[in-house]
């Protein structure tokens, strides 16, 4: 890996914005967004090249402290939007990005459905495992009796399995990184924008204000990269993901190309070279007409 | 105006709507101008439906309360519909043996009703027919009963079929056998119809929804994305249907959030994407048009009405979400309200809410209700020459583009509030898109300042949006389109104002003879929001009586023109029963409220 140093080429200074980060000291989100612009980079892409989908949490806040074609929306709903964008221009590279919050309670039909219709985005899962920019309520992620802002006692609820979750829904694209390897979850996030489909990448990070019990220290000392593993093996994969007591496993777990995208699926569009950007003009509908006199 | 009607009732899954279209079909080509209209339950099979059309040689945009032919599938509409029909009206049935109460056989002598029994199953005995052909040896009867010859009913018919040669010729058959059981059995009964105008046999006949969706196709609408709720699914059926020869892409949702979100992010790719939905379904993209409001996202809206609250009456109709267009949603911010009237606007008004959510970066509400989606219109074919695509202050050329700073794009200081816009992919300075109160480059901010600054430049465009739209259209008996009146000269005995489907029904009443020698205006609004009370208030000065007609409980209309002038209409027409205005209904109670 390395940057190009190309001066025809982006860089890292390209993706600068002059707004001030207003995250916690240690957060987990300095690194996935150091990570994200390199990926753009190292994928030679242009500010003015791709769309930047954020939910609403704390990596939300990344929205403005980036540049590129961004959008900031409403809390759990970001796929859809992104989706939307897409199927609109398939020559624009969209990431979206959301929260366990977000991906697990309040929009998690958006995530079931995202992975099912196998849209061609790559989605990143914020993962810290709270609620951090509402002051540190339990998600679906959270340990069992944390306990936690509104939760004194701790969550009755138990954790949502999210990775047994996920791989039940038959995604293309599975891949864990860890907000303290930045050159890894740049892999990653290169690998994911190219894959056909639907990527999901699920990155743990470290919330230093409200997570007391994966904390950076906890996932540094657990997580390690996958060496020689196969990832079309779909069992090996769905275990790796799902056994994290011990050890977690990160890097690319799974991934099926054979799978055509939620577009290519889409008979209207077959052989159609431009974009629906692109077809805005006035259609003539008179043999539609015809069929109803 | 010489007008027949017919009524077919029966279960729903037994053939209604066959029969129904059979005939409203035959009578269009055969030089009439048709209505249609449904009435059903929610559920699929059993319930009591109908289908009614109503056939004149001159122009028909509403029903009759009473009908000419009562055609019904089963012994129901003998005990539901018998006061549905006019004197001298004929009931067709092929129900065996019924014995009408004594209080019936009345009411059939004191109206002069006669019954016909159709034996549809020995006659498809005779044919070895299956009992779907029912529905067209009931459809030939009736042809031939309103003075009709078979052959333009076999061509139709023919059409239908003509790659199935064994269902063509026992289509063929039961045609025969239809015309041929009326002329032995029934030929001194007769309807007596108005002789035929070829001017209709070119025209269209078709659903609100199918204008609706050709509208949305001829505006370059390329995305659609929806969830089935009635009455907004007929239009995703017809889109979806017709999905190969336009080439658009379509996406049935997991749900209402999805499909307004899939809608907001394809147009703020730069598409034109549009979705649908009704009451409970827009509850769900309220939250998305609020954000469409702050990122100023030019978006589409159709909301479908039905009575509620909550399921309310699914398959009935109403006017009765005015007020959540205007205001659904949390925050302050601009939207534009439209409704469409008939198949005629139904189509126009489609480009008409592009332009203005591409003009002003806003969302547009553009609604439409249960009789308009499924009513059935002859409309004469679109006039499409005068659709003009605009995208409003969308920068697409390169070299503008390389001029743009990313501070352009919310500018709170340019004129009228309306920035420029540019698209994702574009070769220029970026944006941000932001939920959250941002500054011109869509940066988070929160201060005093800025919030004031933002908040006034989108509310501008709503002031703007309110000159640039069109006052309300007035109609007068015995004058086509839209009349200019002098406030000098001109006095009105009665001005009438009202929105959406209830157009049909006044616009029949101000063409009967019932107000003859009254001079009366019907004012009709299209663009309900922000409010024109202008022209308005001017012929309200002209006129002796002010009545507003509405399909709704409160008087939805009237209380946002109390609210933008301060006028009120105190004289009013409501209904709410998930029903429209009916001709007959609608001619009595203006008449009487004339006197």
């Amino acid at each position: 890996m390395g940057i190009k140093l190309d001066s025809s080429g982006p860089s890292m200074q390209d993706f600068h914005c002059g707004n001030k980060c207003t995250w916690c000291d240690g957060c987990g989100d300095y690194g996935i967004w150091t990570a994200v612009k390199r990926a753009l980079v190292e994928s030679n892409l242009h500010p003015w090249q791709v769309l930047l989908c954020y939910d609403v949490g704390c990596h939300g806040n990344t929205s403005d402290k980036l540049l590129g074609y961004r959008f900031h929306g409403l809390h759990g709903r970001v796929i859809p939007f992104a989706a939307g964008a897409k199927l609109a221009n398939m020559k624009v590279p969209v990431l979206a990005f959301g929260g366990d919050g977000a991906s697990f309670s309040e929009g998690i039909g958006h995530l079931v459905h995202g992975i099912r219709s196998n849209y061609p985005i790559t989605f990143v899962l914020h993962n810290n495992a709270n609620y951090g920019l509402t002051t540190g309520q339990a998600s679906s992620l959270t340990w069992q009796d944390q306990k936690m802002n509104s939760a004194p006692n701790g969550m009755p609820e138990h954790t949502l399995a999210s990775m047994d979750f996920i791989f039940s829904l038959e995604p293309t694209f599975v891949a864990r990184g860890f907000s303290g390897n930045i050159p890894q979850m740049t892999t990653i996030l290169k690998a994911a924008m190219q894959h056909r489909g639907f990527a999901f990448v699920d990155l743990l990070q470290a919330c230093p204000t409200y997570n007391h019990f994966a904390t950076h220290d906890y996932l540094l000392e657990r997580c390690y990269e996958v060496e020689g593993h196969d990832t079309s093996d779909f069992k090996k994969a769905r275990e790796l993901a799902v056994n994290t007591h011990d050890k977690i496993a990160t890097g690319i777990l799974y991934q099926n190309e054979s799978q055509p995208h939620f577009y290519e699926r889409l008979v209207p569009r077959q052989g159609k070279a431009t974009t629906l950007v692109e077809e805005v003009v006035k259609q003539d509908v008179s043999g539609l007409m015809e069929k109803l006199v | 105006m010489n007008r027949v009607s017919l009524k077919i009732v029966g279960a729903s899954g037994q053939g209604i709507i066959s029969i129904g279209e059979i005939l409203a079909k035959a009578f269009k080509r055969s030089g009439y101008c048709v209505f249609g209209y449904r009435e059903y339950m929610s559920l699929i099979k059993g319930g009591h439906g109908s289908y009614q059309i109503d056939v004149s040689d001159r122009m028909v945009r509403s029903s009759e309360e009473k009908v000419n032919i009562l055609i019904t599938l089963n012994h129901h509409g003998f005990e539901e519909n018998l006061n549905d029909l006019k004197d001298g009206g004929i009931i067709i049935h092929d129900s065996p043996s019924w014995d009408f109460s004594p209080a019936d056989e009345k009411l059939l002598k004191k109206h002069n009703i006669t019954v016909l029994y159709l034996p549809v199953g020995e006659i498809l005995q005779k044919i070895k027919a299956k009992p779907i052909l029912g529905n067209v040896v009931f459809s030939a009867f009736a042809w031939s009963a309103c003075g009709r010859d078979t052959d333009l009913l076999k061509k139709m018919v023919g059409e239908k079929f003509a790659k199935k040669k064994d269902l063509l010729e026992q289509n063929m058959q039961a045609i025969d056998e239809g015309g041929a059981y009326r002329m032995q059995h029934a030929s001194d009964f007769a309807i007596d119809m108005p002789h035929p105008d070829d001017k209709w046999s070119d025209h269209l006949l078709l659903t609100g929804s199918h204008a609706m969706g050709l509208g949305i196709v001829h505006a370059g609408v390329r995305l659609y994305a929806g969830y089935p709720m009635t009455p907004s699914s007929p239009l995703l059926s017809f889109i979806a249907e017709i999905q190969n020869e336009t080439g658009m892409a379509i996406k049935q949702a997991e749900d209402e959030i999805t499909a307004a979100q899939m809608m907001s992010g394809a147009n703020f790719m730069g598409t034109r994407a549009i979705t649908a939905t009704s009451g409970g379904g827009f509850d769900l993209m309220t939250e998305t048009l609020s954000l469409d409001g702050i990122i100023e996202n030019p978006s589409v809206f159709v909301l479908a009405q039905r009575p509620g609250p909550a399921t309310g009456l699914p398959t009935w109709t109403a006017q009765g979400d005015l007020l959540l267009a205007a205001f659904g949603g949390h925050g302050e911010f601009a939207r534009c309200v439209l409704s469409v009237s008939d198949s005629d606007d139904a189509f126009h008004l489609v480009n008409d809410a592009f332009t203005i959510a591409e003009e002003y970066q806003t969302p547009v509400i553009l609604l439409t209700d249960k009789h308009i989606a499924e009513g059935i219109y002859t409309q004469k074919p679109y006039d499409q020459k005068k659709t003009a695509i605009k995208r409003g202050s969308l920068v697409t050329n390169a070299a503008e583009l390389r001029t743009l700073k990313s501070t352009d794009r919310f500018d709170p200081d340019v004129p009228d509030g309306i920035s420029k816009r540019w698209l994702p992919g574009s070769e220029a300075a970026t944006y941000v898109a932001q939920g959250d109160e941002h500054s011109a480059d869509g940066s988070v901010d929160e201060s005093s300042v800025n919030a004031i600054a933002q908040m006034r430049k989108r509310m501008k465009k709503m002031e703007a949006m309110k000159k640039a739209l069109p006052e309300p259209v007035l109609y007068m008996t015995g004058e086509n389109g839209n009349v200019e009146l002098s406030p000098k000269n001109d006095k009105l005995d009665l001005l009438v104002v009202g929105w959406g489907s209830s157009i049909g029904a006044i616009q029949d009443v101000l063409e009967s003879k019932a107000l003859q020698g009254k001079r009366v205006g019907y004012l009709h609004y299209q663009y309900l929001w922000p409010l024109k009370t202008e022209r308005l208030q001017a012929l309200m000065d002209m006129a002796k009586k002010t009545i507003i007609i509405e399909g709704n409980a409160q008087a939805q209309l009237a209380m946002l023109i109390r609210m933008e002038c301060g006028r009120s209409i105190p004289e009013q027409i409501l209904k709410f029963d998930g029903r429209p205005f009916f001709l007959n209904e609608l001619t009595t109670t203006l008449s009487s409220r004339m006197k």
